[in-house]
């Protein structure tokens, strides 16, 4: 089972599953098991984009006016995602590249958290303009005990699978000669059936990250932005979010994918055997927010936005997040209580610039090659 | 006589050359949007009857009688529902 960069095993990529199939060999992108992977990758490159392309030298005097626990809120929403992005820049490359049998999704996995990286850079970006010496805010990324404890429980999955697929991959699963010890120093029986339980759940960790956590600082970034200030900042975020609805989409597809028996059979009886600890993953995911917003807004609420209405929002948040995987909306909100959000997250209008308005429909799919001659019929020379 | 565009029960005039998002707004319907493009979801929608035509791939998750409501269009009367 162990793992290698090329196999000569001719295998066919339209009989594998997503997972724990043959590793892929020939990346060919001419066919694919779920087309839907390869437009995700060619979406994703036609928004690529650079943080240096952003003006945010602006963002430093409206901070500097900010009064204090204004300046809390944002600082402290900005580790937050800066923390997020660390852990999405290298995590699904560690933990699905080693496992995965489809060239598209394999290259989805590379462009999704290339993407990722494109994200932290651009937080140094913002905090560069703000502070002389960011290193301050970097430092407490690692020893503030709110974002610690939200950090413990996403990268708790990611970990877990990537333990177990590391002693897969180097001693089999026989188990006879050397047994297998968790992360925690215990004795497990590791069976294959064991691994994929570990990796429906690590996606389902990953979905209630970019569906649900994403979603509470973006509420913040852009509330600030909804009173003109910090504009570059809301700009970075609004690129961050673009890609983030990619990347969010990936995860469900998977999570469908397994749930509706499209895949891996034995992902199918997974999803419903482990029904009830997904649903826990995103209850606990939004019960950390809730107390992220408590934190957040300690010493005071700003215009627009406090404690209360976020916490809405989270519920509203992941009411949609459930659904769209099959689960029941667990709260009673119905509607959006921050409706403003919508125009912010809308793909198609995302400005770097006043003069270039980034159309992603430009980029994709430029070149019709259906033209014949009945279509320049009307043309005159 | 123009189409008819049937959501939740209501009637409303069905604008071939608009999406049914923006038929929708446009007759003063407020629906759940994000992206406009097809890969959020969040307009997801049950199709009762009539057929779509999607100007871009609809990338958001579909289960069997779902359609995006932002990037399709539809020529003929059509019935949809929120989910």
């Amino acid at each position: 089972m162990a793992y290698t960069t090329f196999s000569t095993l001719s295998n066919d990529a339209m009989k594998e599953p997503m997972f724990f199939g043959n590793p892929v060999n020939v990346a060919r992108y001419d066919q694919q098991k779920f087309e839907v992977f390869e437009k995700l990758i060619e979406k994703q490159l036609s928004f690529f984009w650079r943080p240096e392309e952003i003006d945010v030298s602006r963002d430093r005097i409206d901070f500097l006016n900010l009064p204090d626990h204004e300046q809390h809120i944002f600082i402290s929403n900005l580790k937050y995602q800066t923390l997020l992005d660390s852990i999405q820049g290298r995590s699904p490359n560690m933990a699905l590249l080693p496992i995965v049998s489809l060239p598209e999704l394999e290259t989805w996995i590379e462009t999704w958290a290339f993407s990722e990286t494109i994200h932290s850079r651009s937080y140094t970006h913002i905090l560069r303009n703000l502070f002389t010496d960011p290193n301050e805010v970097f430092e407490d990324i690692v020893n503030n005990d709110e974002i610690q404890k939200r950090a413990t429980d996403i990268s708790f999955y990611y970990d877990g699978l990537i333990h177990a697929v590391q002693f897969m991959q180097l001693h089999g699963l026989e188990q006879d000669s050397v047994p297998y010890v968790n992360l925690e120093g215990n004795p497990e029986k590791l069976t294959l059936r064991d691994i994929k339980k570990k990796l429906y759940l690590c996606v389902c960790s990953i979905n209630a990250l970019e569906a649900i956590r994403f979603y509470v600082s973006f509420a913040c970034s852009f509330a600030f932005a909804e009173r003109d200030l910090l504009e570059g900042n809301a700009k970075i975020i609004k690129l961050i979010a673009r890609d983030e609805a990619l990347h969010l989409n990936s995860t469900q597809q998977m999570l469908n994918l397994w749930a509706d028996g499209k895949d891996d059979p034995e992902m199918a009886e997974i999803a419903i055997e482990c029904f009830a600890e997904g649903r826990a993953i995103f209850l606990k995911a939004a019960e950390q927010e809730k107390e992220w917003a408590q934190y957040l807004f300690k010493d005071g609420s700003m215009i627009g936005l406090n404690e209360e209405i976020l916490c809405q929002y989270v519920e509203y948040i992941a009411n949609q997040r459930m659904q769209a995987i099959g689960y029941e909306a667990p709260f009673t909100v119905k509607s959006n209580p921050i409706p403003w959000i919508n125009h912010w997250l809308v793909s198609d209008n995302v400005q770097v610039a006043p003069q270039e308005a980034e159309i992603s429909s430009y980029l994709v799919g430029q070149i019709n090659s259906t033209v014949d001659s009945e279509d320049l019929s009307s043309f005159e020379l | 006589m123009s189409s008819k565009l049937t959501y939740n029960g209501q009637q409303y005039t069905l604008d071939e050359e608009a999406t049914l998002l923006e038929n929708l707004e446009k007759q003063a319907v407020s629906v759940e949007f994000h992206c406009r493009d097809g890969h959020c979801g969040a307009c997801r929608s049950q199709l009762v009857s009539g057929e779509v035509d999607y100007s871009t791939f609809p990338m958001a998750y579909l289960k069997d009688g779902e359609i995006l409501l932002c990037c399709s269009k539809s020529k003929k009367d059509i019935t949809i529902k929120s989910l």
